[in-house]
C-alpha cells in the first residue's frame, strides 16, 4: 500500500525578482515500511522534498498525499499536528533542546503527540539508560543522534524522516547509529526516508531515488540490499 | 569596506541598536533633565536675588524701627547695606484683590527689577506694580490705582511693572502655597509716597544684607539697639526657602531617579553588546583569520559602543533641556511658582565628566565585550560562541520538580542559563514598577494631603487676617461675634531654631488637628503638642523650653502629645493651657463659617480669604505634581517596553533553533507562544513583587526629602496598586506577546540547518 504519494510537486521559492525552482512537477509513491533513500548532490531539491513531506513546508503546485490524506493544502495548525503524529524527524545536528535533559527532551514528544511511547523504554533501547538526566551537551555526538532517534520514535509517527543523520558523525559512529536506526526502524515498522550524498548509505536501501536539478532522475527498487556490516564505509 | 560593514551590522541588529540609544538618551535625558531643573532654579533665583539686592536678614518690630535704629544697625561692621522697610498687605479698592506693598526707604536693599515703564524714583508719587498682577487683571501703565491699608487710602498712578527677588513667590501669607496673581500681587512706592499718606515714617522692618550668621547677626542686633528683636534669616523667608527647597527637591530627583535610568541603561548595554558580539563571533573570527590584526578589530567593534553612547548622549542632552524646559521656562511648570525674569537653563558643571564618562564607559563595554571573544588563536575565534554548559541547579534537586511541566522546566532552566538577560528583564520589570509606584504613590500622597487639609483641618468657609496690632480682646469678640475659632501664631525660639508657636481657641471645631496617621484628634489643656518634624525633640510628659522673640523671657510647658502640622514646623497650644503657664498670644487670623462678604468691616481686618480660594491656589501646585507624575508613568513604561522588548527580542534570536526544534516535532505556535510568553509573566510576577516594596521605598525618601516644607503621610490607595501593577504586566504581556508573535516567522528549515 502506497504510504506517500507525490502528484506533479512543485516548489518554487521566490526572493525578489529571483525565481527558484527546487522541485519541479515531482511524481512517486512510497510503499508503507519501505527504506527510501533519496541520493543528490547539493542544491538539487531533496532536502526540499524532504521538508515537504514532513510537512514543514507547503508546495507550490502539486499534491502530497500521506496516508491517505492530503497534506498539501494545511493551515498552519493542522500541519503542526500532522508533525506531531505522523512522522518523526532526526536531523543532522539533532536539534535536541539543550535546556533539557535526554529523557526530558524525549518526554517531550508526549505533550503534542496523542499517541507517544514511552520515553524512558525508547532511551533504553538507544542504549542511553545510563545518561537518563544528563544534558545534550553532556553527551558526544553520536549519543546526542541517539536521543534524537528516540524522540523521533517516541512520536510513534508512521514515516521516520531522516536529514544526513550522520552528517556530523565519525563514520565509525555513523554506521552504529545507522545500524540502529535501521533495526529499530524494522522493528517498529516503519518507513524510513533518509536524505544523503553519502553513496555507502544508498546500498542498503529497499528503494533508491535519485534527484538532480529538481527533477527525479530515478527511482529503482533494490533487489537485494545490503545490510550494514556488508557495506564498505 | 569595515565601515559599510559597521552601518549594515548596525543594520541587522537595528532593534538592539535602538534600544541601547534609547536607553541611554532616557538615561542621560532624565538625569539631565532633573538635575538642570535644579540648577537652573539655584543659578537662575541667586542672579534675581543678587540683582534685586536681596536681604538676608529682616529684623521685625512692631513699634516700628526709628532713625536712630537704622544708623545703628548700619554702624555694624559687617552690614554692607540696611534699610528700613514696611512690607504690609494692603487691599485694592473695591475688590477682593490685594497686593503686598512694599516701601524700601534706601533702596538699597530688598530693590526690583522694572520689566516696563519707569525706573524707581525716590520721591515719586506713583505705584510700581508687578507685572503679573497687571496682566492677570488688565492694568495698563498710567492707570491710577488705589490700595486701602488699614481705613488708609494710597492711590496712584502706575508708574512701572516690575518683579522683585523679596515677593519671587508672591503669596499672601503661609497658607496660601502658590501664587494667584488674580487675586494677589505685590507693589512699591517710595517713602515718600509712604509718608505723605500716613504723615510718619513707619517702619516696622529692617532689610540687612550682611555675611553672618544668624546668631552673629542677633548678637549684634540686641548690641547696637541694646533690645532682643525678631531676627529672621533668608532661609526663614518665603522667596529665599521656597527656591532653596525646589533646588533641594530636583537634587532628591535628580540622584534618584536618574541614576536608575543610567543604571538600567548601561546594564542593558553590557548584555545586549555581549549578546551581539556572541553573535558575531564568527565574523569576528573570520576577519581574524583574513588576517586582520585583533586591534583594528577590536576598533571596528568598539566603534558600535561609540556610535551609540555618542548618539545616545547628544538625544539625551537634547531630551534633558526638553524636559528642564518643562519646569523651567517663561511657560513652564514653575512660572506658575516663581517669578522670575530670567527662566536660563544651567547644566551643572559636573554633568560634562559625567556624559563623557558615559561614552567611554559604554565604548570600553563593547570593547570588553569583542576582547573577550577575540581570545586565543583565529580557529577558536572562528568557532561559535558557546553558553556556558548545562548543569543541574539546586531547584532541581527539589521532589515537587519532577512533577513539572516541560515548559515550566524548560523556561526555568533558560533563565538560569541566561542569568544576566534574565536579571536584565527583572530590573526592567523592577524599575517599571518602582517608578509607577513612586510616580502614582506621590499622587497619592499628595491628593491625600489636600483631602486633609480641605476637609479634615480646615472646617472653615472664610479666614479672617487680622491687622498686627489687633487687640487682643477686640479680636476674641469679633471672634464670637461670628462664632469663629482664632489662631494666634508667633515665632519663637526652640532648641535653637526658629519654629512657630501656634496657640488655638478652637471651641466652635472651625479648625481641626490630626494624629501622626490623619486621624482627627482633640487638643486637650494640659500641654502643647509638637509638629512631626519636631516629635524628635521630647517625649510625652517631657518639659520643654522655649522663647518667643523680641522677649526675654523663656517659658517651660509640658509635651502631652504630637500632631501632624500639614504646613507649619510649630508647638501648638489650646488657649486655655496658653493662659495656664502666661504665655502670651496675639491674635492673628479668626475662622468662620460666614461668608466674606457677610463679615462686617472692621479696623481690626486686615484681609479676608475663602477657604475655596485657598484651596483653588493649590490647584497649580497639583498641576506639577500631575506632570511628573505623568513623566514617571510615560518614563516607566518607556522603560519597560524598551527592555522587555530588546531582551525578549534576543531571547527569542537566542532559541530560535529551540524554537524551530519544537515547531518541527509539531508544537502549535500558539503553544510556543505560551511558552515564551509566560517565562515573562514569572520574570513580571517577581519584578512586581519586588519593584512594590522599592517603589514604596522611593516614595518615602521622595517624602522625608519634601519634609522639611509638608508633613506628607505615605499614602497608597488601592487605585495605585492595582494601575501600577496591571501597567507593570500589561507592559510585560504586551511584549511578551509580541515577541511571541515573531514564532510564527521562524524558518523551521533555515533554523535547522546552521550548526550549533
Amino acid at each position: 500500500m502506497a504510504i506517500v504519494e507525490f502528484k506533479d510537486v512543485t516548489r518554487v521559492y521566490t526572493t525578489g525578482d529571483h525565481e527558484l525552482r527546487a522541485l519541479d512537477k515531482v511524481s512517486f509513491t512510497l510503499e508503507e515500511g519501505k527504506f527510501v533513500v533519496i541520493l543528490g548532490p547539493s542544491g538539487a531539491g531533496k532536502s526540499t522534498l524532504l521538508n515537504l513531506l514532513g510537512g514543514l513546508d507547503s508546495p507550490t503546485g502539486g499534491t502530497i498525499i500521506v496516508n491517505g490524506r492530503d497534506i498539501s493544502s494545511l493551515t498552519n495548525n493542522e500541519l503542526a499536528d500532522y508533525r506531531a503524529s505522523a512522522v518523526g524527524f532526526v536531523f543532522q545536528f539533532y536539534n535536541l533542546i539543550p535546556t533539557l535533559t535526554v529523557q526530558e527532551n524525549v518526554a517531550l514528544v508526549q505533550e503534542i503527540s496523542p499517541d507517544a511511547l514511552d520515553a524512558k523504554k525508547m532511551i533504553a533501547e538507544v542504549g542511553l539508560s545510563d545518561h537518563l538526566k544528563n544534558f545534550p551537551s553532556e553527551l558526544s555526538g553520536g549519543e546526542q543522534q541517539r536521543v534524537s532517534i528516540a524522540r523521533a520514535l517516541a512520536k510513534n509517527p508512521r514515516i521516520l524522516l531522516c536529514d544526513e543523520p550522520t552528517g556530523a558523525l565519525d563514520s565509525e559512529t555513523g554506521v552504529l547509529v545507522l545500524k540502529l536506526l535501521l533495526s529499530m526502524a524494522r522493528n517498529y515498522g516503519k518507513t524510513i526516508v533518509i536524505v544523503t550524498h553519502n553513496q555507502s548509505i544508498a546500498k542498503m536501501a529497499d528503494v533508491i531515488i535519485r534527484v538532480k536539478n529538481g527533477k527525479i532522475k530515478s527511482c529503482v527498487e533494490q533487489e537485494n540490499p545490503m545490510s550494514a556490516d556488508e557495506v564498505e564505509w | 569596506m569595515l565601515t559599510r560593514k559597521l552601518f549594515r551590522t548596525a543594520w541587522k541588529y537595528k532593534p538592539q541598536f535602538i534600544s541601547m540609544i534609547i536607553m541611554v538618551a532616557i538615561g542621560v535625558g532624565v538625569f539631565l533633565g532633573f538635575n538642570i531643573e535644579w540648577m537652573s532654579i539655584e543659578a537662575d533665583t541667586s542672579a534675581f536675588f543678587e540683582d534685586t539686592l536681596y536681604a538676608d536678614f529682616r529684623l521685625y518690630s512692631e513699634m516700628g524701627f526709628s532713625e536712630k535704629d537704622i544708623t545703628a544697625v548700619k554702624d555694624i561692621p559687617e552690614v554692607t547695606a540696611a534699610t528700613r522697610y514696611l512690607s504690609v498687605n494692603a487691599d485694592i479698592k473695591d475688590t477682593k484683590k490685594s497686593v503686598n506693598l512694599n516701601v524700601s526707604e534706601d533702596y538699597t536693599v530688598s530693590i526690583m527689577t522694572v520689566m516696563e515703564g519707569n525706573p524707581y524714583d525716590d520721591e515719586s508719587d506713583g505705584i510700581w506694580l508687578s507685572d503679573q498682577f497687571a496682566e492677570k487683571n488688565g492694568y495698563a501703565l498710567g492707570d491710577t490705582l488705589t490700595l486701602t491699608y488699614q481705613g488708609l487710602e494710597i492711590s496712584g498712578e502706575i508708574e512701572g511693572f516690575v518683579k522683585s527677588g523679596e515677593m519671587m513667590i508672591c503669596t499672601a501669607d503661609e497658607n496660601q502655597l502658590m501664587p494667584d496673581y488674580e487675586s494677589f500681587g505685590f507693589a512699591y512706592i517710595s517713602p515718600v509716597k509712604l509718608k505723605s499718606v500716613i504723615g510718619i515714617a513707619f517702619y516696622p522692618q529692617i532689610n540687612v544684607r550682611a555675611d553672618m550668621e544668624k546668631e552673629e547677626m542677633e548678637k549684634a542686633i540686641k548690641n547696637a539697639l541694646g533690645k532682643t528683636i525678631l531676627v529672621t534669616s533668608k532661609d526663614e523667608h518665603t522667596a529665599w526657602a521656597g527656591a532653596k527647597s525646589e533646588a533641594e527637591e530636583g537634587k532628591t530627583m535628580g540622584s534618584v531617579l536618574p541614576v536608575l535610568f543610567l543604571a538600567i541603561a548601561i546594564l542593558t548595554m553590557v548584555t545586549t553588546m555581549h549578546r551581539i558580539a556572541a553573535n558575531e563571533k564568527t565574523q569576528i573570527g573570520t576577519l581574524k583569520a583574513l588576517g586582520f590584526r585583533d586591534r583594528r578589530i577590536l576598533r571596528h567593534y568598539t566603534s558600535y559602543g561609540l556610535v551609540i553612547g555618542l548618539t545616545g548622549t547628544i538625544l539625551g542632552v537634547f531630551m534633558g533641556y526638553g524636559i528642564a524646559a518643562l519646569i523651567i521656562s517663561p511657560d513652564g511648570m514653575m512660572s506658575t511658582y516663581f517669578d522670575l525674569p530670567d527662566w536660563s537653563l544651567v547644566m551643572p558643571a559636573f554633568c560634562w565628566p559625567l556624559l563623557v564618562g558615559t561614552v567611554i564607559l559604554l565604548t570600553l563595554i563593547s570593547y570588553l565585550s569583542i576582547k573577550e571573544m577575540l581570545k586565543g588563536t583565529a580557529a577558536d575565534a572562528l568557532r561559535p560562541y558557546v553558553p556556558r554548559v548545562m548543569k543541574k541547579s539546586v531547584i532541581e534537586k527539589l521532589p515537587l520538580w519532577e512533577r513539572l511541566s516541560f515548559g515550566t522546566k524548560w523556561n526555568i532552566r533558560d533563565i538560569l542559563r541566561h542569568k544576566s538577560r534574565s536579571a536584565m528583564t527583572l530590573v526592567g520589570v523592577i524599575g517599571c514598577m518602582l517608578l509607577l509606584v513612586g510616580g502614582l504613590g506621590m499622587k497619592d500622597t499628595m491628593e491625600r494631603f489636600m483631602e486633609t487639609l480641605d476637609k479634615d483641618i480646615s472646617n472653615y468657609t472664610t479666614k479672617i487676617n487680622l491687622i498686627e496690632s489687633a487687640d487682643k480682646d477686640e479680636a476674641k469678640k469679633l471672634a464670637e461675634n461670628v462664632n469663629g475659632d482664632w489662631q494666634a501664631e508667633s515665632g519663637i525660639s526652640y532648641e535653637g531654631k526658629t519654629v512657630y508657636l501656634e496657640v488655638y481657641h478652637e471651641d466652635n471645631d472651625k479648625i481641626r488637628f490630626v494624629d501622626k496617621n490623619n486621624n482627627l484628634m482633640k487638643l486637650g489643656d494640659e500641654g502643647v503638642y509638637l509638629c512631626q518634624r519636631l516629635a524628635d525633640t521630647a517625649s510625652v510628659g517631657e518639659l520643654i523650653e522655649f522663647s518667643p522673640y523680641g522677649s526675654e523671657e523663656t517659658y517651660k510647658v509640658r509635651v502631652a502629645g504630637y500632631l501632624r502640622s500639614l504646613m507649619t514646623e510649630c508647638i501648638v497650644m489650646t488657649d486655655t493651657y496658653a493662659e495656664s503657664v502666661g504665655v502670651p498670644c496675639h491674635i492673628n487670623s479668626i475662622y468662620t463659617d460666614e461668608a466674606a462678604e457677610n463679615i462686617e468691616n472692621s479696623p481690626l481686618i486686615a484681609g479676608k480669604q475663602d477657604k475655596q480660594m485657598i484651596m483653588e491656589s493649590y490647584d497649580s501646585f497639583m498641576e506639577i505634581m500631575d506632570l511628573m507624575v505623568w513623566i514617571f508613568v510615560l518614563a516607566a513604561v518607556i522603560l519597560g517596553v524598551v527592555v522587555l522588548y530588546n531582551l525578549g527580542i534576543m531571547s527569542y534570536v537566542e532559541r530560535s533553533r529551540e524554537l524551530a526544534t519544537l515547531k518541527v516535532l509539531g508544537f502549535r505556535d500558539r503553544h510556543i507562544g505560551r511558552l515564551l510568553v509566560s517565562q515573562n509573566i514569572w520574570l513580571t510576577v517577581i519584578g512586581v513583587l519586588t519593584g512594590l516594596p522599592a517603589g514604596v521605598g522611593v516614595l518615602s525618601i521622595l517624602i522625608i526629602s519634601l519634609a522639611s516644607e509638608y508633613e506628607l503621610k505615605l499614602m497608597l490607595g488601592a487605585l495605585t496598586y492595582s494601575v501600577s501593577i496591571l501597567l507593570t504586566f500589561g507592559v510585560s504581556l504586551i511584549v511578551g506577546w509580541a515577541v511571541a508573535r515573531k514564532n510564527r516567522k521562524i524558518d523551521m528549515v533555515e533554523a535547522l540547518k546552521s550548526t550549533e
